[in-house]
């Protein structure tokens, strides 16, 4: 709960692309703090949810010239005219004005899949079954986050069921605001390199915000206006291409 | 012609009375708590506030409704003389078996509710929320509605709601009210997980 | 007023508005949307009492110091523990959802243990002159691989067996250059925390026939042809000009150059995909021993301990000598093919193996027996192969296990009569008795000498969270590289070189892994394989296509995807104990249609 009184933040991430490997210890976080179950037999990568998913991305070139990269993608909370939120009949998806959060309501969602048409970046997935898991894995279930029942479409919301704990923590000591140091998405905890950094942008003294000023750091599809709070590092020239490049001819892009 | 318009008068009227009156009455199904506990006991005999069996751990979460072992520190033998107590020892203390209490609160998975935002920072007292719970000597009967899950104390006594009390209910719009007097900024995922 | 129909109707009407007009219709509404969302099936998580607990992964020998999130006891996250000093906090992914797998729905859950305690005991005893009592541990270098030698050294003719252990240590840190032969030092070599934390001192060349993760993140991939790694070597010894070398592998020679010249610039350490590789021997060449490739340490054990078997190389043990085999597969990672186990086997051998999954040697063993899995049993981790000082570092288990479970150790020390005891315990009080190292404790972070520690807080602090770090010491020369490993040997009728971009560990791992293969894909699948346009061309294979993996030992059902950064002669597999018992010492195969 915030009070009026405080100033606003805007929770961001800063992805370090020349430092991912690629290995996937994010989405695996992920889906273990969210309560995400594993894939039913049919599942395929049109049809599996994964709030971060890591795609594997090339510079085109046949070997030797090939060039691999691996690039994190979850819900970039957009800042502007937030496309989800914005045509979403049911109200389901809330843009808190105090972290800039954009915040998915499961039980309000009537499964329209709106929001995932709308969505620029494919970061939002969709039920098509309820959820099972093997027999005692149950047992395993984060009762931080609540489990969404098949139909409605759920995506990243910056681990808030963190966020309650760091709140709780704070407010047994008697403070309104949280430490910085108590609120970490599971995924930004998981990283094994470092790739992934989390923080208040409107705060200049965090890493988040100092990174995203650097010259290399961009976001993804910036012309679309959606003022992602995503941003992304390289120093590779052919990343950076890649990353506002236009979709090319042939069916195999995206390949990962 | 006339015969038409009672006929549909009556039908209006057997409605309402079934609507306001009957429906109520059968909507809910009474439950019984498996020990029949006094609060009023344990706060005049064993001076027991609230929050020594309700009581907040460490980072700030609830232990809400305490389990056995909170019971057991005292009652691992009969303290009193009561058919109550001894049938409780019998059954949940000896064989080590939790008490499936029902809930009078108990909210839907998807709400976060942080009970020690709002005793520590928003200073409310136990009874501004669950009434006189804490002074009742047994406890009232649960009274479930079948089709919700929840409990009646959720929407309160009365059918359409009105003139609740401040701890007549606890459905969303509840909690959305206070928040709006307390002129509290809110956001869904603030109080949804 | 009459009944008529007229009137049922008009009586039904004002029932219906009537209704409206009450609580009731709007109320079953509301009602009925809180049903749905208690729907049946939809587990809730269970609520309690949320702690912190620690541990050791022991999903590889890497050994990660985990802190579990416990609710009301039972683990429902993990993550690494920060700042530690080997593992720096980071996790794999494998880890991250470790506390899955005894959930797991293949695991096993039963096994004749009556008849196979009774099998093994009867075939000991039964045994002709010569014949051995064998245990093949798969993952040398825990106390518990103690217990195995202890127990085979007290049975007369008792052979310890053990896939090869490198005999030393990577010091990453103290490493200006890495010459990696297709060592997937960014994909689950070593410790990964500790290799990260060294990244920004060093520069990697990467020298492999593909672009692996490794490969993509380092300084310098040299595109070599597969096979050729040793043309590169022989050119940083100096035993082949660097022209040659260029011809052998395909790649320009300034590339080669410039890399002959970071080697020679010192603090250079050589890895290699194999770490018995004879490649290794190239550190002597550029001055890394004692500096950058050390001895192997181990930390200390009780006196009564030094009497252990020997360990012996499967193909040192004679043919049809062994009459009881005992593997214990409990822990994943190590692998010995079949093929080289076999001809040892006497004719009428028992093999008994200690495993959580139906794959593996439990397709050729005769009982197979549920061994527990992580994180169910204490359990020690060895040193990895980049961790330099001697540690100590106990797996206390999360929870109980939760099948009826076979302690593969405890098995074997009862079958040789060996006392019974808690090894661990015993190794830790021995350990405490030197007074050396330092003791670290994870809850609140500090580091104690061992010194100021009593025995009893030594054990209880390592149970709870901890690790028992030597001093630091005198860096000393690793005893010997490699053995003689077998060349590929080309077959024209297996045109393409197998590659692998990835390792598959083998054994459970946590069904979320499905995130990774199945619902992205970003890992590849055990049975996926990558092909070059002209490789898929001329076998008629399209993209997503099923196909057949053939080599000389068998075959396999793959998919294939087809992808121009993979070079023509070579197919992209998904390599670990599967492709490794397919390809045998030949890494060549041909893909046909399926």
């Amino acid at each position: 709960m915030t009070n009026q009184t405080q100033r606003a933040a805007r929770s961001g991430m800063s992805i370090d692309i020349d430092k991912c490997t690629g290995c996937g210890a994010c989405m695996v976080a992920c889906a273990v703090e969210n309560n995400i179950p594993p894939a039913p037999e049919t599942a395929n990568d049109r049809k599996g949810i994964t709030w971060i998913r890591v795609y594997k991305v090339d510079n085109h070139l046949a070997y030797p010239e090939r060039r691999t990269a691996f690039v994190p993608v979850l819900c970039q909370q957009c800042g502007h005219d937030t496309p989800c939120a914005h045509v979403c009949p049911q109200q389901a998806v809330d843009v808190d004005p105090a972290t800039g959060i954009v915040g998915q309501m499961p039980e309000r969602c009537l499964g329209c899949r709106y929001c995932m048409v709308a969505c620029p970046y494919h970061a939002r997935y969709f039920n098509w079954w309820d959820p099972k898991w093997p027999a005692g894995m149950e047992r395993t279930l984060n009762p931080d986050v609540a489990p969404r029942m098949r139909g409605v479409v759920e995506k990243c919301n910056f681990c808030h069921g963190r966020w309650h704990a760091a709140q709780q923590k704070a407010a047994a000591a008697g403070k309104r605001e949280i430490d910085a140091a108590d609120y970490v998405p599971a995924c930004v905890e998981a990283c094994p390199t470092g790739a992934l950094r989390f923080g208040d942008l409107n705060d200049s003294t965090t890493e988040v915000a100092q990174e995203a000023q650097r010259p290399e750091s961009f976001r993804l599809l910036e012309k679309l206006g959606t003022e992602p709070k995503i941003h992304y590092r390289s120093r590779r020239d052919w990343v950076r291409e890649i990353a506002s490049a236009p979709r090319p001819e042939g069916k195999d892009w995206l390949r990962g | 012609m006339i015969g038409g318009k009672i006929a549909f008068a009556s039908g209006m009227l057997v409605a309402l009375a079934c609507g306001w009156l009957a429906f109520p009455r059968i909507l809910y199904q009474t439950r019984p708590q498996p020990v029949d506990f006094s609060h009023k006991v344990h706060a005049d005999k064993a001076g027991a506030k609230c929050e020594d069996c309700h009581s907040f751990r460490d980072d700030g979460t609830y232990a809400g409704i305490p389990t056995l072992d909170k019971c057991s520190g005292c009652h691992a033998a009969a303290m009193g003389t009561t058919a109550a107590e001894k049938s409780f020892i019998d059954q949940y203390v000896t064989p080590n078996r939790e008490p499936q209490w029902l809930s009078y609160a108990r909210q839907p998975e998807n709400v976060y509710f942080s009970h020690v935002s709002h005793v520590k920072l928003g200073r409310l007292t136990c009874e501004q929320c669950h009434g006189g719970e804490g002074s009742t000597g047994g406890l009232r009967p649960y009274q479930l509605d079948p089709i919700s899950g929840y409990s009646r104390d959720i929407w309160g006594r009365p059918v359409n709601r009105t003139g609740l009390r401040t701890e007549g209910g606890m459905k969303m719009d509840d909690c959305v009210n206070c928040h709006r007097r307390q002129g509290l900024e809110y956001s869904c995922l603030g109080c949804h997980k | 007023m009459t009944t008529t129909r007229r009137n049922l109707f008009k009586f039904a009407g004002g029932g219906a508005a009537g209704a409206l007009l009450t609580p009731a219709p709007w109320r079953l509404i509301t009602d009925t949307a809180l049903w749905s969302e208690n729907w049946p099936g939809i587990p809730r998580p269970a609520r309690g009492e949320i702690r912190a607990r620690f541990t050791h992964c022991t999903l590889c020998p890497a050994g990660c110091a985990v802190r579990a999130r416990c609710v009301n006891g039972q683990p429902v996250s993990l993550a690494g523990v920060k700042p530690h000093p080997i593992s720096n906090g980071a996790l794999c992914p494998w880890g991250i959802a470790g506390h899955h797998l005894p959930y797991h729905p293949e695991r096993l859950r039963k096994g004749p243990v009556q008849e196979a305690t009774a099998a093994v005991a009867r075939a000991i005893s039964q045994r002709g002159a010569g014949e051995c009592v064998a245990v093949l541990d798969l993952r040398p270098g825990r106390t518990a691989s103690l217990t195995y030698r202890r127990a085979m050294a007290s049975i007369e003719n008792g052979i310890y067996l053990a896939p090869r252990q490198p005999a030393y240590a990577v010091d990453l840190a103290a490493a200006r250059t890495v010459v990696s032969f297709g060592a997937p030092l960014f994909d689950g070599w070593g410790t990964p925390g500790n290799v990260f934390a060294a990244r920004d001192h060093f520069r990697l060349i990467q020298v492999e026939p593909v672009e692996t993760r490794t490969g993509a993140l380092s300084d310098v991939w040299l595109p070599i042809r597969p096979g050729t790694e040793a043309a590169i070597a022989s050119a940083l010894a100096g035993d082949m000009t660097i022209a040659e070398a260029a011809r052998a592998t395909g790649v320009e020679e300034e590339a080669i150059g410039a890399v002959k010249e970071a080697a020679d610039r010192g603090s250079t350490v050589v890895v290699a995909s194999d770490p018995g590789s004879p490649l290794m021997s190239l550190n002597a060449k550029l001055g890394a021993l004692k500096h950058t490739v050390v001895a192997r340490r181990e930390s200390p054990v009780p006196d009564a301990w030094k009497k252990a078997a020997p360990v012996t190389e499967i193909a040192a043990a004679a043919d049809g000598a062994i009459r009881v085999l005992l593997i214990d597969e409990s822990l994943p990672g190590g692998y010995v093919p079949w093929r080289e186990i076999e001809p040892k086997l006497a004719a009428n051998a028992v093999v008994a193996v200690f495993t959580s999954t139906s794959q593996g040697y439990a397709r050729r063993a005769q009982y197979v027996l549920p061994a527990p899995v992580y994180p169910e049993v204490a359990e020690d981790v060895g040193p990895a192969i980049d961790t330099v000082a001697a540690v100590f570092r106990v797996a206390a288990p999360l929870v109980a296990p939760l099948v009826p479970v076979v302690n593969p150790a405890g098995f074997v020390a009862q079958i040789a009569g060996l006392p019974p005891g808690d090894p661990l315990r015993e190794r830790a009080d021995a350990i405490h008795q030197t007074g050396r190292g330092t003791l670290l404790s994870y809850a609140d972070g500090k580091s104690t000498p061992v010194k100021e520690v009593a025995a009893d807080d030594f054990w209880k602090t390592l149970n709870q969270g901890g690790c028992w770090m030597d001093d630091a010491g005198k860096k000393s020369a690793p005893s010997g590289f490699g053995w003689p490993v077998t060349w590929p040997t080309r077959h024209d009728d297996l045109p393409l070189a197998v590659v692998a971009a990835e390792f598959n560990r083998g054994g459970l791992a946590s069904p979320l892994m499905s995130k990774l293969e199945r619902e992205s894909n970003l890992r590849m699948a055990a049975n996926h394989v990558v092909l070059s346009p002209a490789d898929a061309h001329a076998s008629g294979i399209e993209n997503g296509s099923p196909c057949l993996l053939e080599t000389a030992c068998g075959r396999m059902n793959a998919a294939a995807t087809i992808d121009p950064g993979v070079p023509a002669g070579v197919v992209e597999v998904a390599g670990g104990p599967r492709m490794a018992e397919l390809c045998g010492a030949n890494p060549r195969a041909r893909v046909v249609r399926a």
